[in-house]
């Protein structure tokens, strides 16, 4: 009877883990249960079938306990010849005890939800399976919390995959400031803010760190060359992404009764004509030009000019739009 | 069997780890906390039983046989197989979700305590960066109203910018793609709404009790009114990227974007920023709203 992929699974784990140094791969086939040990006295066209089927079954193997987090090892031993073996560390290969209560379990849950029916979808409810068996038991807890499903691209998974795995990548990439063209960077990491996912890493074309943000990949990412090729930074720049700090402040003007997000986080500075006036700070000209535009004539900005009159530039620009 | 030979590779681990953590354990507590049925759990006990070391010498997972017969799992001796750690992109599925319900306003108690567990025990697998502002002083009564089924009096800004005081039954906290909301009853409207955490000035928890209980089908839904195509310069993308339900192709020097639109006046507000790289809005009803806000504009910033 033909072994359960699952049990020869396990039964490579035990064998990867349980071994004093390393197991060839013939000594893999021809030890581990489930695998097919070459048929003794077979005819050269037998054996090369053999092996063949052999390799195909290892390799897919290998790849999906490596994907589940196996840290599956290649150890190369000059005294025996060119032939690689493998082996996994039990120390660690293992999950660490987190000894989680049930209310964190129910929020492992919650928290999976996040990428459902995305790219990390898979991966997400694994944890679920894989954290149940460091939870205690309880009753089942309910929490009046959900989180629902983002978008994540194919290439987010790969990026986290390279960044772990310390391997160049290639993508074509369009930018506001430079426009469309192949990146080839050395991922340092990945970053979410408020909901949209950017890598960090080193352009090796423009020899420095660059933010992409990861929606603006067109089509696969591609890994180039070895795994291990780079060392990852101990501070890494997050540039625009951190905090931005306030470096300006404007006047604003706003209607009674508009502009509470304004109004917020502004310092009262008097009324003028009705309206009352805010002195507010900002890191981005562009992004209070954009919320004085989008409050339709319910705030204009007093000074800087240079803003005032970008807000007047792109209205203007607005009303000569073709429209359908 | 349907089960991916990797899934059922990690319940196998994961049961043979729980009895070892906490002892001997019904079947029936195993199949529940894994949520599996009974005779699945006693089928990956099996298979963990008739494990092999190399060569077929050696069975280094035992159980008592005693007690399978009475539907418990009781571990005599395990050679040190264990459950794996997470993997790259499921520590960073996990962390960034937490992470990102964190940063949004919306991690329950619990939540904040695993996430310094993990964080602890696993390096550090993606960095987030917090930007909606949700103060505790609108998220704890809110919370607090949740868990004693009370209604809450909050003050809430739009989209549009228009300031209102609602009594509301909240019902739970839910993040989506990085901003937090309440689902709620909203006496006013008669009707169940969203309200985005970070546009809700003040919550106040009031006495009575909550009298519209939460549904499935009335939970999060913003339902488009039509749907637009906009031709812009790569240099406005930025603008319509975030749109609910975009769709972005490139052509030539410009992007076509088709997007969902709930209200025309919040969308048309977010294309005058880039209407210098505006090329054409469609439908009709879109670009009279753009104009319309672009002469109300004009109207006060000379």
């Amino acid at each position: 009877m033909p072994v359960e992929k699952s049990q020869r699974l396990l039964n490579l784990v035990i064998g990867l883990s349980s071994t004093r140094h390393r197991l060839t791969r013939d000594q893999i086939r021809d030890t581990i249960e489930g695998y097919e040990p070459l048929p003794y006295g077979a005819s050269d066209e037998e054996r090369r079938k053999a092996e063949q089927s052999f390799e195909r079954m290892f390799e897919r193997d290998k790849k999906e306990l490596r994907e589940l987090g196996v840290p599956i090892e290649t150890v190369e031993d000059p005294v025996h010849g060119d032939e690689i073996g493998y082996r996994i560390r039990p120390a660690e290969a293992a999950m660490p005890a987190l000894d989680l209560t049930a209310a964190e379990l129910a929020v492992v849950s919650i928290a999976t939800d996040y990428w459902r029916g995305a790219v990390l979808g898979g991966d997400a409810q694994r944890t679920v399976m894989k954290l149940a068996s460091s939870a205690e038991h309880g009753p089942r807890v309910e929490l009046p919390f959900a989180a629902l499903p983002s978008v994540a691209s194919e290439a987010f998974g790969t990026l986290v995959e390279a960044v772990a795995d310390r391997q160049t990548v290639r993508f074509e990439y369009s930018s506001v400031s430079s426009g469309a063209g192949t990146r080839t960077i050395d991922p340092w990491r990945v970053v979410l803010r408020a909901g949209i996912a950017y890598v960090i890493g080193f352009d090796r074309d423009r020899e420095a760190p660059r933010t992409f943000r990861i929606q603006r990949i067109g089509g696969k990412v591609r890994t180039v060359g070895d795994t291990g090729a780079y060392a990852i930074p101990k501070d890494i720049p997050l540039g625009a992404l951190a905090e931005s700090e306030d470096v300006s402040t404007a006047r604003v003007a706003v209607r009674p009764e508009s502009g509470h997000a304004l109004r917020r986080r502004g310092t009262p500075a008097g009324v003028e004509d009705g309206w009352d006036l805010y002195d507010v700070a900002y890191a981005h000209g562009d992004s209070l030009v954009a919320e004085v535009l989008a409050l339709a004539g319910g705030a204009r900005i007093v000074e800087p000019k240079t803003l005032a009159d970008a807000v007047v530039r792109a209205a203007t620009a607005a009303l000569e739009v073709e429209h359908g | 069997m349907a089960e991916h030979a990797t899934d059922r590779l990690v319940r196998m681990l994961g049961i043979l780890t729980y009895v070892e953590r906490h002892g001997d354990t019904p079947f029936s507590e195993l199949a529940e906390h894994f949520g599996v049925t009974v005779a699945q759990v006693q089928a990956d006990i099996n298979a963990l039983w008739v494990a092999s070391e190399p060569g077929d010498s050696w069975s280094p997972i035992d159980f008592s046989s005693e007690a399978y017969d009475e539907d418990v799992a009781s571990l005599v001796r395990n050679d040190g197989v264990t459950q794996v750690r997470l993997s790259p992109r499921e520590a960073v599925a996990l962390v960034g979700a937490l992470s990102t319900m964190g940063a949004a306003g919306a991690l329950p108690e619990a939540g904040a305590q695993l996430l310094a567990k993990l964080r602890d025990a696993l390096a550090e697998p993606v960095t987030v960066v917090g930007d909606d502002q949700v103060g505790a002083e609108v998220r704890e009564p809110l919370v607090s109203a949740i868990d004693r089924y009370r209604r809450v009096e909050v003050e809430y800004v739009d989209a549009m910018d228009r300031r209102s005081t609602r009594i509301v039954d909240p019902h739970r906290l839910v993040v989506i793609d990085g901003h937090a909301y309440l689902e709620c009853f909203c006496r006013r409207a008669q009707d169940y709404r969203v309200l985005r955490l970070d546009r809700i000035a003040s919550a106040t928890v009031l006495d009575g009790a909550i009298e519209h209980a939460p549904t499935d089908s009335a939970g999060f839904s913003l339902t488009p009114a039509f749907r637009a195509t906009v031709r812009v310069g790569r240099a406005g993308r930025y603008a319509v990227e975030d749109m609910p339900g975009v769709a972005i192709e490139d052509a030539d020097d410009d992007v076509v974007a088709t997007f969902d639109v709930v209200d025309a006046a919040w969308a048309a507000g977010r294309l005058l920023s880039v209407a210098p790289q505006l090329r054409s809005v469609e439908p009709k009803r879109l670009a009279d709203a753009l104009r319309r806000q672009a002469t109300a504009v004009l109207d006060v910033q000379r």
